[in-house]
């Protein structure tokens, strides 16, 4: 019999059979196993990339999407992880938008949603499709803030948190870990929202800066991946830099998380573009559109797509030098550091043309 | 001097949003249409308001228009960044005014959809985005306006799923529900701004844009519109100043306040 009573109304709604498929996300037992049982010695843990994947992400993973979607996203990492072929993840965020294409090629086959698309880009036509065509298995519905709350609830150390978000919607109806209950503190009427601590498989984090040990100093926003460093069974951090482990100490203004959580750390200059770096480099805008209004169209052309882009990629550099090489390098850190203001932006062209064709005609992807 | 054309559709749609904005708020935002309404409200009558985005950006200087809720624009030089749970627990913990949303559908009772269109999670016609943050401002904040494109196919009698709550059933059934805050208080399209009556919680229209006739917005909705007391107003249209302002400071790309096909 399974240790978890869901919400049974949603468990109906999604046609979910057997609740077994549910259980890592809420199973905590194994959550705190996991955690004891890593090697707490200050040990060099770098490996390479397809190292790291080969060895922490399993077929079958509850895996998170991190960063903002396109912002700080191990892009790269995910990438290697379409190139092993691994199978059958269920993909989890808030946002968790890089899940569609990933889901095309096999590698996940089901979804905890908060959100999917990329914002003024349009709906995702190409995640639309796999709903539809049953390539995806919907497990549950979520608000952005919501499931931060159930990331953080395992950071904070507790069963679960009350919420008032998802109040009388339908998403409640679709979400298998959420319960409606009374607030125990209240005599008169007052629903909240019972969200329990959620605990993904693996989650890969990309930053700035790393030391060997694991230590990781990010900057820009953090969104929910300090909680997710805490709450994650596995984790792997990819890093523009390794630094020694002193320039950590003697800076410690923005590491936010401790090398305890961390199993792997891969060295991964450009491990987030093409989207965007914040202090580095920003994203190929060109890329994002030309994937969502061109290759994310039909089948065949996201087959097109991620063949030049990703399978007959080795690595990021092969990737970064489609985007147009150190041109696309030297552009992007520019615009970059003028937006956050760290540069001068006088004069600076933020401007660029929105893709319409295949080709770029400047050979470098905006 | 030349004369200035008038407010296109996208344009009344960002003042009329400018509009909903008062001084010293903090203000919730996402991109597009909701974040020139800010930009536009703090170079006019709101100079003072404070800009925070479900990125857990807060408080940027002055910049360009943002390509994403989460790119430097939303953040630059803020004084923090927050981490997404503690950026919506500020709506909870009613440190946020007022909130913009989308919505793909929408009805009577401001109930919105991001989810999907069709009958069925599991077999759409059509998967969209889901909820993002737009549950968690709609049911937190203490105030919200939502935005949108008005036809008949996003005016519906029902919603196909109920992403975000407005007023659910109407009445104080948002309140029971367990809800916060005021809940929606505009509704802004291309035809006019939207109120919700005070005791049935049902849209009624507040102003029309100028040209926009009752029967047009209603031909444009597909449930019934309740009607003010006395003569329709007509919404404010933006002077010749806050045009030239919103053309060649707030949004100089047309980004958002261009009309589909208008652009070079």
């Amino acid at each position: 019999m399974s240790a978890f009573d869901y919400n049974r109304e949603a468990v109906r709604n999604l046609g979910i059979d057997d609740t077994k498929i549910l259980d890592p996300l809420v199973d905590f037992e194994s959550a705190r196993r996991a955690h004891i049982n890593k090697d707490r010695s200050h040990r060099d843990k770098r490996l390479s990339l397809g190292e790291a994947i080969g060895e922490f992400v399993r077929d079958g993973d509850v895996l998170t999407d991190t960063g903002f979607s396109y912002v700080r996203t191990p892009m790269q990492a995910y990438f290697e992880i379409m190139r092993q072929g691994k199978k059958g993840i269920q993909m989890i965020g808030s946002p968790n938008s890089n899940q569609s294409y990933m889901i095309h090629f096999g590698v996940c086959s089901c979804s905890h949603n908060s959100y999917s698309g990329a914002e003024m880009r349009g709906y995702d036509r190409a995640y639309s499709r796999s709903v539809i065509e049953g390539k995806t298995r919907i497990l549950s519905e979520w608000s952005h803030g919501s499931m931060a709350q159930g990331f953080k609830a395992a950071q904070l150390g507790v069963p679960g948190v009350f919420s008032k978000q998802l109040l009388g919607s339908d998403i409640l109806r679709y979400n298998p870990y959420t319960k409606v209950m009374q607030n125990p503190m209240r005599s008169d009427p007052d629903p909240a929202v019972f969200v329990p601590a959620l605990y993904p498989d693996i989650a890969v984090i990309h930053v700035q800066t790393a030391d060997r040990f694991g230590n990781a100093r990010m900057y820009g926003p953090p969104i929910n991946d300090i909680a997710l460093a805490a709450a994650a069974r596995r984790l792997i951090i990819t890093a523009e830099e390794i630094v020694p482990p002193g320039d950590i100490r003697s800076n410690n203004k923005g590491v936010v998380i401790p090398f305890t959580c961390v199993d792997a750390v891969v060295e991964l200059p450009y491990g987030a573009a093409p989207g965007s770096m914040p202090g580095c480099y920003y994203w190929s805008r060109q890329w994002w559109e030309k994937l969502m209004r061109w290759a994310c169209l039909s089948d065949e052309n996201i087959e097109e797509f991620f063949e030049y882009w990703v399978f007959s990629s080795r690595d990021q550099f092969d990737f970064i030098e489609k985007l147009g090489g150190a041109r696309w390098i030297a552009n992007s850190r520019k615009i970059t550091k003028a937006e956050e203001y760290d540069n001068e932006d006088l004069g600076v062209d933020f401007s660029y043309k929105e893709f319409k064709t295949l080709e770029t005609e400047t050979g470098i992807y905006y | 001097m030349t004369e200035i054309k008038p407010a296109n559709p996208l344009e009344m749609v960002a003042y009329s949003l400018a509009m909903q904005i008062e001084d010293h708020q903090v203000v919730y935002v996402g991109t597009g249409l909701p974040m020139v309404a800010a930009i536009l409200a703090r170079k006019t009558h709101a100079p003072n308001i404070t800009l925070v985005y479900e990125s857990g950006a807060q408080d940027p200087l002055e910049g360009g228009m943002p390509w994403s809720v989460g790119g430097p624009f939303t953040w630059r030089k803020s004084p923090i960044i927050l981490e997404m749970s503690y950026s919506f627990g500020q709506a909870y913990n009613g440190y946020v005014d007022i909130g913009f949303l989308g919505f793909a559908q929408i009805d009577r009772y401001g109930n919105i959809n991001t989810h999907m269109i069709g009958t069925d999670l599991l077999k759409p016609k059509v998967r969209l985005t889901g909820s993002g943050g737009n549950n968690d401002l709609s049911s937190l904040s203490e105030k919200m306006v939502l935005v949108g494109i008005q036809s008949p196919d996003k005016f519906v009698e029902k919603v196909d799923f109920i992403t975000s709550v407005g007023f659910l059933e109407g009445g104080d059934s948002r309140k029971k529900a367990g809800l916060l805050g005021e809940g929606p208080v505009a509704v802004v399209t291309n035809a006019g701004v939207y109120d919700f009556e005070p005791v049935s919680k049902r849209m009624r229209v507040k102003s029309l844009n100028p040209g926009v006739s009752l029967g047009l917005a209603q031909m444009a909705t597909g449930f019934e519109l309740l009607k003010p007391d006395g003569e329709i107003p007509v919404t404010p249209a933006p002077s010749a100043e806050i045009l030239a302002l919103l053309r060649n400071e707030v949004d100089p790309l047309g980004v958002f306040i261009s009309m589909p096909g208008a652009k070079q």
